[in-house]
């Protein structure tokens, strides 16, 4: 690419310093090399020169193309044979889109859902929606301890006369773990850019992909393989693997039936709860203690800014069994946490265990609820609330 | 937006099919700024006002140093324009910094003083954009080059968005004549231009990001204390992470330019086969390095005033450098290694001037130049001093207590893409790019096209930004 004549060219090259400098540039280069601005001290650097490879790009790239989306067809027909389908990709934007709702007009009167994975999975927005009339907002996120979206939504003007149930899974809720604990800060910095890809994604990746997941992303999928050597004195942590579908842009969501048809991949599930199991349990019971008191004691502050402006908070202990509810039951005893959480926030609960239609469930894995049974588990949820939850007092009738 | 972005594909669709319609070149060129206003307000829309008082202010000044007659008005327009870009980059970017700093001296003093809290929000490019325009007027200044003629050309210089937000750092006498005839991309700069887009792409997504971020994470984003293989081996990855990402921006700017017929800068040559860090610094990040050179380096006296002064401008200029790179003292220590490698490697030269190493020797030189950069790399990736000097102590081995911290499969994927890293650029150490694709087997470049296509799809990403957003 020759240099172009041009106002802005090299002016007085009287003036260039350090003369001896840029007498290298003239020095002759191999010729697979070119001059770069290195090695043209002190001067007014001219139009760079970019050499195109004298090739047939054009069919290089033809053939690149094909290559390309036949390994993509394999990668693809991989995944679905393995069980996955599409589904919309559960992001901090899409998150994002949602809790926008509450600032967008609809936080008035508005049922909104947080919680972990429990709440995400069990409760099913189109069976609320048949009963109540009314689509819950639903801002539960796996893996993490609702305190952040209940003191967020606590600050919230926006939110008022409405309802709030808040899913209460023990290890994550007393414990205040957030896997995902960045998807506020998220939301408040979200650039329009990122709105403008979570949209493109939502409509044109998502739907038509299975491999478009973070499970099946080629750095974990490598990552997962069984034949690296453990490496010693490092103790084996196997990630959440993929439990859950996304069905709807409003996050409604269930369970993976996958969990269901494959005891083996729900057997994978329980030994990695297993193994977070442990590591809960290295825990010193007087810090855990103390982590439990200081999550009640912020659940405490926030649900008193809810009432006053009329939001109902009612917390959900959705049910678990097997092997996750006994480490529960040892390391979240009730009366330590379910029990102090009621009677210091003054807000109403339903625990599973206090209702008999709420414990008839089958959880592939311990900790989630069959697609089915999250259908009957909603329904009997919401029959219980609207039964049982006395309007004025704001109090669940003793049972 | 971010290259590695789904907004971007559709952004560079929209721009590339816009910029071929049959439209007179001055309507194509407005579109282009257009395109690069908006390619900037999708971070964050009011920071656009900052662009365009960097675009003015410059213009202004350019003109006046044209008209002005006397050195004093002369020096006053320049002095307009160096203090209005670095006021704009000294509050936004170092704002927060010197007012910790500011606390820090009066608490050494005994006054306790508490500063409200800055919440300055970071421009995303400020460092480069400035640095950019600054160039202009500079130039002028310097009556290295006259004043661009056209305001349009000239704007599209400041904003042309490939190089806008993280370089190459553009000079106008780079750019602003390449807007002065119409340009178009044939086929055949289309086509290349997106094989380097995918170069870079593969860079970014899949080796910085999807493999080596992790491991560089653990070691530094954690209060555990490493032993010598895991500090190294997550220094090492943090090497190949920096290189990656800020290589692969350059590589995809530059092939974004090209596939819409224009010309940017190479901004690395293979710095890890470096012999030397004078030669690192003829390598990486060639268009900054080669603007401190020019208008700090040379300005402060070069190597013009004899050897002290000369020792003196070298290590003002490393330090102002690693400054600009972050807000940070670590960073300052980090160009303060340079300057002092820089030093030493000069007082060396001079001291063993007859002195001609062997091809084994040269080899050994560049191993110890890869070496001694990683140790500098330490203070760059360390968010504090104190977990620098434990990741330094655990390189050395003199950390006690220490805990496994990476994955055997981190260990192995890390060295296997070092070692091929580093490799490759001794390999390619007097070659470009584009000397060895005329030569390569059309086959082989098809198939090395389509597994990097397919491993940038496969790997996902999540649209991470590029760490140079943040300098």
């Amino acid at each position: 690419m020759p240099l172009s004549t041009s106002s802005f060219e090299p002016a007085n090259s009287d003036l260039v310093v350090e003369r001896s400098a840029s007498a290298e540039a003239r020095i002759a280069l191999r010729p697979d090399l070119r001059l770069t601005a290195a090695d043209r001290p002190g001067i007014a650097q001219p139009v760079p020169e970019r050499d195109v490879p004298d090739r047939r790009w054009g069919a290089i790239m033809l053939a690149a193309l094909i290559m390309t989306l036949l390994m993509l067809g394999a990668w693809e027909w991989h995944w679905r044979a393995f069980g996955v389908e599409p589904s919309i990709a559960n992001t901090d934007a899409l998150w994002a889109t949602q809790r926008r709702r509450i600032d967008h007009g609809e936080g008035s009167g508005a049922i909104v859902l947080i919680g972990s994975s429990r709440m995400l999975f069990d409760l099913q927005l189109p069976v609320w929606q048949k009963l109540s009339g009314k689509r819950p907002i639903q801002l539960a996120m796996e893996g993490t301890s609702p305190m952040f979206a209940l003191e967020d939504l606590a600050d919230d003007p926006n939110f008022r006369n409405g309802r709030l149930l808040v899913g209460v899974a023990p290890d994550l809720f007393f414990s205040g773990f957030a896997f995902r604990g960045g998807v506020l800060k998220y939301t408040r910095k979200q650039s329009p850019s990122q709105r403008v890809g979570q949209w493109l994604s939502m409509h044109f990746v998502e739907p038509f992909l299975a491999f478009d997941d973070p499970d099946y992303a080629l750095p974990t999928v490598l990552e997962r393989q069984d034949w690296w050597p453990a490496r010693p004195g490092m103790r084996a942590a196997k990630p959440v693997r993929k439990l859950m579908v996304v069905v709807d842009e409003d996050r409604a969501s269930h369970i993976w039936d996958k969990l269901e048809k494959d005891p083996a991949y729900a057997a994978l599930a329980q030994s990695i709860w297993a193994q977070h199991f442990t590591l809960l349990r290295d825990m010193p019971a007087q810090a855990l203690q103390k982590t439990t008191d200081e999550q009640i004691r912020r659940a405490s502050i926030a649900v008193a800014k809810l009432r006053r402006r009329n939001v109902q908070v009612i917390f959900v202990r959705t049910p678990s069994a097997g092997g996750y509810l006994a480490f529960e039951d040892e390391l979240f005893p009730r009366a330590k946490t379910w029990d102090v959480l009621l009677a210091k926030t003054g807000a109403p609960g339903v625990h599973f265990q206090d209702h008999p239609e709420l414990e008839r469930f089958w959880l592939p894995e311990w900790s989630h609820l069959a697609v089915r049974d999250a259908v009957r588990f909603t329904d009997a949820l919401y029959q219980i609330i609207q039964r049982d939850v006395d309007p004025r007092t704001r109090r669940i009738a003793k049972r | 937006m971010v290259f590695n972005s789904l907004t971007f594909i559709a952004f560079f669709a929209i721009v590339l099919a816009v910029h071929s319609l049959p439209l007179a070149w001055k309507i194509r060129k407005g579109n282009l700024l257009v395109a690069s206003y908006i390619f900037y307000s999708a971070w964050n829309p009011p920071f656009v006002v900052l662009l365009w008082i960097s675009t003015v202010v410059d213009w202004y000044a350019a003109q006046g140093l044209v008209k002005a007659q006397r050195p004093v008005a002369r020096r006053a327009w320049m002095l307009l324009s160096v203090i209005a870009n670095l006021g704009m980059l000294g509050y936004f970017k170092y704002g927060g910094f010197l007012l910790a700093n500011f606390t820090a001296l009066l608490a050494s003093v005994g006054v306790t003083y508490h500063a409200p809290a800055p919440d300055i929000v970071l421009p995303v490019g400020i460092s480069f954009y400035t640095f950019a325009t600054m160039s202009y007027t500079l130039d002028v200044y310097l009556r290295r080059a006259l004043p661009a003629r056209n305001f349009l050309d000239y704007a599209l210089f400041v904003t042309f968005f490939p190089h806008l937000v993280a370089g190459p750092i553009m000079r106008p006498t780079e750019l602003v004549p390449q807007f002065e005839q119409p340009r178009r991309a044939n086929r055949q700069q289309l086509f290349f231009g997106l094989a380097l887009m995918t170069i870079g792409m593969f860079n970014k997504v899949v080796l910085a990001d999807g493999f080596l971020a992790h491991a560089a994470e653990v070691v530094y984003d954690t209060d555990k204390i490493p032993g010598a293989l895991d500090a190294w081996m997550g220094t090492l990855a943090f090497s190949g992470q920096i290189f990656c990402d800020f290589a692969g921006y350059s590589t995809i700017a530059i092939g974004v330019a090209m596939c819409l017929g224009f010309a940017m800068p190479d901004n690395f040559r293979f710095p890890y086969a470096a012999i030397g860090f004078s030669d690192f610094w003829r390598r990486w990040h060639i268009t900054l390095s080669s603007w401190l050179r020019d208008y700090l380096y040379i300005p402060l006296g070069g190597n013009r005033h004899g050897r002290r002064r000369t020792y003196a401008a070298l290590m003002g200029t490393m330090l102002l450098g690693g400054l600009w790179h972050g807000a940070s003292w670590t960073f300052v220590v980090w160009g303060g290694l340079h300057g002092i490698y820089l030093s030493v490697e000069r007082w060396l030269r001079k001291r063993f001037a007859g002195f001609r190493p062997n091809v084994w020797a040269l080899l050994a030189f560049g191993l110890i130049t890869y070496a001694l950069v990683n140790i500098t790399w330490v203070f760059f990736r360390a968010k504090s001093f104190s977990r620098a000097w434990t990741v330094l102590c655990g390189m050395f081995g003199g950390n006690a207590k220490t805990v496994p911290l990476l994955t055997t499969e981190s260990l192995v994927v890390v060295a296997a893409i070092i070692t091929g890293l580093v490799a490759t650029h001794w390999l390619m150490r007097n070659r470009t790019l584009e000397s060895v694709l005329a030569r390569a087997p059309a086959a082989v470049l098809s198939c090395t096209w389509a597994i990097m296509a397919f491993a940038i799809i496969a790997t996902q990403g999540n649209g991470n930004a590029f760490i140079y957003f943040q300098f």
